[in-house]
């Protein structure tokens, strides 16, 4: 191969190129073959909807599944040969999959919307359901209580178990003392407390023995027990991802222990702290049952 | 005061005279038979280097013989990795900084480093970082802005980046951002400047940057570099100093000198040897 260089008239010429993808490009045959592959099953499935008299479900799951499958395998082989015959076949289970969950979706939602849309108003997120019964109109009643309650009872869960939590984070990545292994241990076996015990602990422990009323101050401590080892582990996890060079380099400018985690590898890790705490409340936002026995039936915050 | 910090001062007054039987210069840093473990194997064995003020001194031999090691032994920094342990002195300012009643904090606070991989702090501003030292020693100093223009020009870094302060660190290329390393170390004016192979990870171009960087700030600061690269050594060094560990045995420093002497006229066959590339 001879030397070539780059002059200007090859410049000019290279300057005038359009962007392109190539990749993109398909053959006219494979357009072809693809857009009856899809059209002659749907049309023999419609066709079967309309003239016999075979169940609709049947239809969908007996006939057309495995004649979409066939009716793609067959153009796959013509257009690229018998190695693509397997791709088409994932391509069709995969779209069937998803075509399919998505009409799930979209029925229940649709239905509830279809229904319920009288009820959707301003007053459904703040009025509650005291007086509400079956008969009563769509236009009264709402879940008003039900978000007050969760904020409260997140919000004081929140307070107790976010800095704890990721103080034991802090402790177990940054402190390193002697105790790692049982807190560790400790805050592991912490997860897989049922949510009904953590409730019943607490109406044992403060509710039975008088230090707190059933209120939602008492929910919230059970609700932070199990907020607790979720906000550990994960703040644990993700502060162990920080580069150890970057301690390094705010101990080598003179800075404390204190100031390396606060200022350096806490803000470090910020986006996966408050990863850390979403977890935590997505945790314990569903939660029924800590709360059934230190609130059973108040009305009162402490 | 106790007898062992006699001691110390003592056996540095006589270092500081011998030191000046050859060389005019004080010394700023001294180790005096600094031996490393880690857990029970013994890393690096009896070093004796002397640092004089305002020059740049390089730590050179092959890979695994202890250099990195000894560097943080002199800012506090080895204690941090589990299972370290270490015997012998190291003298700053006239005192052993391994002296029970010595803050660590001072001592790093004073003798800052530069690593190998540029660690600039990702949530910060590239200003943020270069002032992030006297925010995380609680140093107080006026005029920001005077010192951010400083230390930038000084780490070779500020006209490249004077319209963009307020960007994040990270948008900065490797070796952008291990000058700006350099310059965030320079904020805190620290005496000593600890570089632990600063341009491993670099260009040659950048490479080159750093070398003068370091060239002009070892007329105001003492440098101590670790270095692979021999040529890197002859280029920006005043005296170096050769580490080797023979094999299953801990490190040693085989020859200490002018930088001159150790690679024009050796008087060990092994420095001979490795300053001429003959292995490591």
């Amino acid at each position: 191969m001879s030397t070539q260089t780059l002059d200007q008239s090859r410049l000019t010429e290279l300057s005038e190129q359009q962007l392109q993808r190539p990749w993109r490009k398909k053959p006219r045959k494979f357009t072809l073959s693809v857009i009856l592959a899809v059209i002659i099953p749907a049309a023999i499935v419609a066709a079967l909807f309309v003239y016999s008299d075979i169940p609709g479900v049947i239809v969908l799951v007996v006939i057309y599944f495995p004649l979409q499958a066939i009716a793609a395998g067959i153009s796959a082989w013509l257009t690229r040969g018998t190695r693509s015959i397997g791709d088409s076949f994932i391509i069709v289970t995969a779209l069937g999959a998803t075509v399919f969950s998505l009409v799930v979706l979209v029925s229940v939602l649709g239905s509830l919307i279809l229904r319920g849309f009288r009820a959707l108003s301003a007053h459904f997120l703040y009025q509650n359901s005291v007086y509400i019964n079956p008969s009563t109109p769509l236009e009264y009643g709402g879940i008003g209580h039900a978000m007050l309650g969760t904020f409260l009872i997140v919000g004081i869960a929140s307070l107790i178990a976010v800095p704890v939590g990721i103080a034991t984070a802090v402790y177990i990545t940054e402190v390193r003392g002697r105790a790692v292994p049982y807190v560790r241990f400790f805050v592991q076996a912490m997860s897989g407390v049922p949510s009904v015990v953590a409730g019943l602990f607490i109406l044992t422990i403060a509710v039975s023995t008088g230090l707190f009323n059933q209120s939602a101050f008492a929910g919230g401590i059970a609700y932070a027990i199990l907020m607790l080892p979720t906000v550990a582990r994960t703040a644990e996890e993700v502060l162990k991802l920080i580069p150890d060079e970057l301690r390094m380099g705010a101990l080598a400018l003179g800075s404390t222990r204190a100031r390396t985690v606060l200022k350096v590898v806490i803000p470090a890790a910020r986006t996966g702290i408050i990863t850390a705490i979403l977890l935590g409340v997505a945790r314990v936002i569903g939660e029924t049952a800590p709360l059934l026995l230190p609130l059973v039936t108040t009305m009162e915050l402490f | 005061m106790t007898t062992s910090e006699f001691e110390g001062v003592d056996a540095l007054e006589e270092t500081y005279a011998a030191a000046s039987r050859t060389d005019s210069k004080p010394l700023a840093m001294k180790a005096q038979d600094v031996s490393v473990w880690f857990g029970k194997r013994k890393v690096l064995e009896g070093v004796n280097i002397d640092f004089p003020e305002q020059s740049c001194t390089a730590l050179i031999g092959p890979s695994g013989c202890g250099k990195s090691t000894f560097i943080r032994t002199l800012n506090r920094l080895h204690e941090l990795l589990p299972g370290a342990a270490l015997a012998g002195e190291v003298y700053y300012d006239g005192k052993d900084i391994y002296s029970p009643d010595i803050d660590p904090v001072y001592i790093r606070l004073q003798i800052g480093m530069v690593f190998q991989k540029p660690n600039p702090f990702p949530s910060m501003t590239i200003r943020g970082n270069v002032l992030s030292g006297l925010k995380l020693s609680g140093m107080k100093r006026d005029n920001h802005d005077e010192i951010v223009e400083q230390t930038l020009t000084a780490a070779g870094l500020w006209t490249e980046v004077k319209d963009r302060l307020d960007h994040a660190a990270g948008e900065l290329s490797g070796g952008q951002q291990q000058r700006l390393v350099i310059a965030r170390a320079l904020a805190v004016q620290p005496h000593v400047l600890l570089m632990d192979e600063p341009c491993s990870a670099l260009d040659p171009a950048s490479t080159l940057k750093i070398e003068e960087t370091i060239r002009e700030l070892s007329k105001d600061v003492t440098i101590i570099i670790v270095t692979h690269n021999m040529q890197q050594a002859v280029r920006v060094s005043d005296y170096t100093a050769f580490f080797l560990a023979a094999e299953n045995e801990p490190g040693r420093v085989i020859e200490q000198g002018p930088t001159t002497e150790i690679f024009s006229n050796p008087k060990d066959q092994r420095t001979l040897d490795y300053v001429n590339g003959r292995f490591g």
